[in-house]
């Protein structure tokens, strides 16, 4: 049998009881998405996995539970969760080896999505290519990591301006290196 | 029973923009903007997805920027954050209308020319980068500079200048009047020795 189940569903099937192939599926599915978020706010590939692990375990014992009232709203649960799993992370609260022990570090081993594989010389060929605001933007944004407002004020334009700026060297660079904007 | 995929990664009934992905990355988004697009990427791993070829994209960047190896204008920023990340800047800096001897090293990772300018006023200003006969090789037009600005820091590439043979290179800053006439800015000469064996060592 073939049976495609939508998070929601997934939810339910775990909340109604022990199923470990849904919750192993839950994990596999919601763990890349989670690790993004992690890269996102903790810069840091070992963080983000630590994030990873301790999200879906709150998460498993949330559905077990059956805390979570509204299967649909599963990504904001989540979202919920990763946020105050930073926190705590952030506040060095760990409490990790306990909470593997008890749920299985095969059912939790981080599912490491790939990130692209860009051809160098051609990317460089790209970025060359921009005009020299986009280009400069594109450098300050990504290197420099100088924010909307300093180079703003490097540049002489408004926020807005950079952002638009920005906003065509991305969709210009996606175009160059052949991935569809 | 076989659980299937949800995130199918070849659809997404409201796909986020590529750019508002980098901005997301980049936390230049409002806190609404950017809750909104949190719950999204939780749920669509088609946009997860792009999002991966922007971080890699912003990673590809970073790395080129690393390796010194664009020519283009860069802020003083920069040049802060290359030091801080422990690389070498090698940095000349004639004075309008003259000229400097200079060299790169193997050790040398970022190479700067500082173009020192008058540029109140300047609403446009091409950077030109010419051979020693003052013929016109290439055009940095519209380049990134501040009206309050007393220099403009170009970078060469340094791939480029370490495999160069011994040469004289002149860069000239342009601005245009409103009849759309070029007056120079500047003119600086770099007189390159070559001090790095290996294939183009002998000179031109």
């Amino acid at each position: 049998m073939d049976i495609k189940l939508n998070d929601a569903e997934l939810v339910r099937q775990i909340g109604s009881g022990s199923d470990r192939e849904a919750e192993a599926e839950l994990c596999r599915r919601m763990a890349p998405r989670i690790r993004l978020y992690g890269l996102r706010h903790l810069r840091d590939e070992h963080a983000s996995e630590d994030l990873t692990q301790q999200v879906l375990i709150t998460t498993l014992e949330a559905l077990r539970a059956g805390r979570l009232r509204e299967p649909e709203k599963l990504a904001s649960f989540v979202l919920g969760t990763c946020r105050m799993t930073v926190l705590d992370l952030h506040r060095g609260a760990q409490r990790k080896e306990r909470l593997l022990e008890q749920f299985g570090a095969d059912l939790l081993a981080p599912v490491q999505p790939t990130m692209p594989c860009l051809d160098h010389d051609l990317l460089q060929r790209c970025v060359q290519s921009l005009k020299e605001r986009e280009r400069a933007v594109v450098v300050m944004s990504f290197y420099d990591e100088q924010t909307g407002a300093d180079v703003a004020s490097f540049l002489g334009i408004s926020e807005a301006n950079v952002r638009v700026i920005r906003h065509r060297a991305i969709h210009e660079l996606r175009k160059c290196m052949g991935v569809a904007v | 029973m076989r659980i299937g995929d949800d995130g199918d990664p070849v659809t997404c009934s409201n796909p986020i923009d590529a750019a508002v992905l980098a901005d997301y990355w980049l936390a230049a988004l409002a806190e609404a903007e950017e809750e909104a697009v949190e719950v999204h990427l939780l749920d669509c791993d088609r946009c997860g997805e792009r999002l991966r070829e922007v971080i890699a994209l912003a990673e590809g960047v970073r790395n080129l920027a690393r390796e010194g190896c664009l020519r283009m204008v860069v802020s003083d920023t920069f040049l802060q954050r290359a030091a801080e990340e422990g690389l070498r800047v090698r940095e000349y800096a004639p004075p309008a209308g003259g000229g400097v001897r200079c060299t790169v090293t193997a050790e040398d990772d970022i190479l700067i020319g500082r173009l020192a300018a008058n540029l109140s006023g300047a609403k446009r200003v091409d950077l030109c980068i010419c051979d020693e006969h003052g013929v016109e090789q290439l055009r940095l037009p519209d380049i990134p500079v501040h009206s309050g600005a007393s220099s403009v820091a170009y970078q060469e590439s340094i791939k480029f200048m370490k495999a160069a043979p011994t040469l004289r290179m002149i860069a000239r800053l342009v601005t245009f009047d409103e009849a759309g006439g070029e007056r120079l800015l500047g003119e600086y000469t770099f007189s390159h020795t070559r001090t790095l064996p290996g294939p183009g060592a002998t000179g031109m």
